[in-house]
This record gives structure tokens, C-alpha cells and sequence, in this order.
């Protein structure tokens, strides 16, 4: 089972303003046959490439520091397991800030635009906002998203048509079923692109957290068509 | 039974390996109805040299037999089927229906993959 593997991984190496271009690098590595991704790129940093820019953080699939796109796939390094060739690339479409580090800037942008924060209480309202259990369940299942934008980068509406992305529309469709939400999330949802979605899951099979923006963006254009009493 | 409780992450040791669903299911879709847009454009442009006096110059000996190709009947049929399911499970999916996107592309596939080995097994004289 933890039998010795030798992994051929080619890095994107590339730092804007510096290099002419990307380029990449062939790195062996020789580890435990369950290592993960991250485990790679940890060796290659500590023994070949000390300048090599990656980040991680938790190494349990908690905080989606670590996404990658490994041979075109994009996932979390600390969780994907190694195969014998390897090619590690940084999130597309997002901006390269050095090697496979992403500039999350507009990340953070469009989820500040969204406002994706349930409205304070009323003034002196001290009670807990009264919630039926399956809602909940069902919010708290939602608010797991690690926006590690896997399901950004797998998405091919993204890269096609002008739509944020399917981890805004999960976000969108969180705050449209809490029940603390005053806004117009549909609304919001269709400005960013909702009728864009191909409606193929390639964010739900990718998901880390084993969410389905999909699925959310099925019951946002269900409530735009058939209006939110529409929602079981 | 699957609850929606916050969950650890799942195993997501082998995502890179296998097919991508998603990209399976749009191509197909798309490609699909690239088939049959090229069918109807071929069609009318047929049945143009055929039937329209001015054209009739350009009726090719050609037309004949493409017209009888079985293959071509097989990935016609296979198109129009694939692409009209695919469609409707699209739209009821919008309309608020779950439905397993694994479950729902392979059984559409093998929907579809009926009249396109019936054609060809016309063909083929079973």
C-alpha cells in the first residue's frame, strides 16, 4: 500500500515582469506511493527549486489554499494522490502572481460586490433568528464552500461566455435561501451570468466539499422563471 | 443516507484521473448539434438541386449514394436523439427537477445509441 513511487512532475515556472514567458520544469521525485500532490511540490521546493512560489495552508482539504490544476484537472494538491507524470499548473483564468500563486484580488472583489453577509438583526433584536432545521442543515451545507475556485477554473461557461463562475452563484443561492437575506439574489445572480452556466456539473464532480453549484444554479434559474415560491 | 451536514471533504485523491463528466456530456451535446445544423443545411441544399429547375445542373451522381450511407444515417439518428434528451433534461433540470448528472448523461447515451445500432444493423441486414 505505502510502496516507494517515483513521480515525473513538470512545474509552470513563471514571474511576471521577470520572465519572458512561462516555461516548465522537469523535477523527479521519489516519495511514499500514497503521497499527495502538495507532498510533491513541498520535495521539489525543499531540494531543487527554493525559489518555487506555491501556497498552502491546513493540508487536510479545509482551507483551498493549495488548488492546482494537475494535467489540465484542477484540485486540491493536499488531497489529490500523485500519478507517475505529472503536470502542475496554476488556476485558470486567474492572474499569476508567481509560479503556481493566483492573485485572488478580484476573487475577493466580486464576492465583496456580492455582499454575501446576512443582514444584521434588528436593533435590540437579541433572539436568535428562528430557522427551520432542514433550512439550516441545508445553509450550513452551503456556507462549506472553501472558495478554492475549482469549480471556477473546471468550468467551461467561464472561459466561454462573460459568467463569474459557479462558487458565486453557490454563494448567491446561500444567501437566497437564508432566511436573514434582503436582497435580490436572482437578480444578482443573473447580472453575474446565470442564464451562462451550461448546466454540465463539472463543478459538482470537482468540488472538494462536495457541493454542487450546479445544482444551486438550477434552482436559481427555477426561481428566476418560476419565482421563489416555486422552491420546495 | 446522504444528509447535507457539513461534511469533511470527501476522498478527492483521484480527480484528476477518469472523465470529466461535464466535458463528455457538452461536447456531445455541442457536437451534436453541430451534426444536425450540417444535416438540415445539407438537407435543403439537396433537395434544392433536386427539385429546384435551375439547380438541377448541379445533381451529382454523388448524391445518390451518400444519401444511403448507413453510417451516416446511424450518427444522424444517434445527434437528433442525443441533442433533443439532452436538451429536455437541461430544461427540467432548470425547472427544478434533481437529477444524477452521471446517471442522466449515460442513460441518455445509451438512449440514443438505440437508433443508431438499429440503423446500422438494418444496414447490416439483422
Amino acid at each position: 500500500m505505502n510502496d516507494e513511487m517515483t513521480v515525473e512532475a513538470e512545474i509552470r515556472r513563471y514571474s511576471p515582469g521577470e520572465d519572458a514567458g512561462p516555461r516548465y520544469e522537469r523535477y523527479v521525485v521519489t516519495g511514499a506511493g500514497n503521497m499527495r500532490v502538495l507532498d510533491v511540490i513541498r520535495r521539489i521546493y525543499a531540494t531543487s527549486a527554493g525559489d518555487l512560489a506555491f501556497q498552502f495552508a491546513c493540508r487536510i482539504g479545509r482551507c483551498g489554499t493549495c488548488a492546482v490544476k494537475v494535467n489540465g484537472v484542477p484540485v486540491l494538491a493536499c488531497q489529490e494522490r500523485c500519478v507517475p507524470r505529472m503536470r502542475i499548473e496554476p488556476l485558470t483564468p486567474f492572474p499569476v502572481i508567481r509560479d503556481l500563486v493566483i492573485d485572488r484580488t478580484e476573487i475577493e472583489e466580486r464576492y465583496a460586490r456580492l455582499a454575501l453577509t446576512p443582514a444584521p438583526p434588528a436593533a435590540g433584536a437579541a433572539q436568535p433568528l428562528p430557522m427551520d432545521p432542514g433550512l439550516a442543515e441545508r445553509i450550513g451545507h452551503l456556507d462549506s464552500c472553501l472558495a478554492c475556485m475549482i469549480c471556477v477554473s473546471a468550468c467551461p461557461a467561464v472561459a466561454e461566455r462573460p459568467f463569474d463562475g459557479p462558487a458565486f452563484m453557490l454563494k448567491l443561492g446561500y444567501m437566497h435561501k437564508h432566511p436573514a437575506n434582503d436582497q435580490d439574489r436572482v437578480d444578482s445572480a443573473m447580472e453575474s451570468g446565470l442564464l451562462e452556466c451550461f448546466g454540465c456539473d463539472a463543478c459538482t464532480q470537482l468540488c472538494p466539499a462536495d457541493l454542487s453549484p450546479a445544482q444551486e444554479i438550477r434552482e436559481l434559474r427555477r426561481d428566476a422563471v418560476l419565482g421563489a415560491r416555486s422552491r420546495s | 443516507m446522504r444528509t447535507h451536514a457539513i461534511a469533511l471533504p470527501r476522498d478527492t485523491t483521484r480527480q484528476s484521473r477518469g472523465l470529466l463528466i461535464g466535458n463528455v456530456s457538452r461536447l456531445l451535446h455541442r457536437v451534436s448539434g453541430v451534426v444536425i445544423i450540417l444535416f438540415v443545411l445539407a438537407h435543403t441544399l439537396v433537395q434544392a438541386v433536386r427539385h429546384f429547375p435551375p439547380l438541377m445542373f448541379l445533381n451529382a451522381a454523388w448524391l445518390g449514394p451518400l444519401q444511403q450511407q448507413p453510417w451516416l444515417h446511424g450518427v444522424l439518428y444517434f445527434s437528433l436523439v442525443f441533442h433533443t434528451l439532452y436538451g429536455l433534461r437541461l430544461l427540467v433540470g432548470d425547472l427544478g427537477v434533481r437529477i444524477d448528472y452521471r446517471l442522466s448523461l449515460w442513460g441518455i447515451v445509451g438512449l440514443s445509441l438505440l437508433p443508431l445500432l438499429r440503423e446500422w444493423g438494418r444496414y447490416a441486414g439483422f
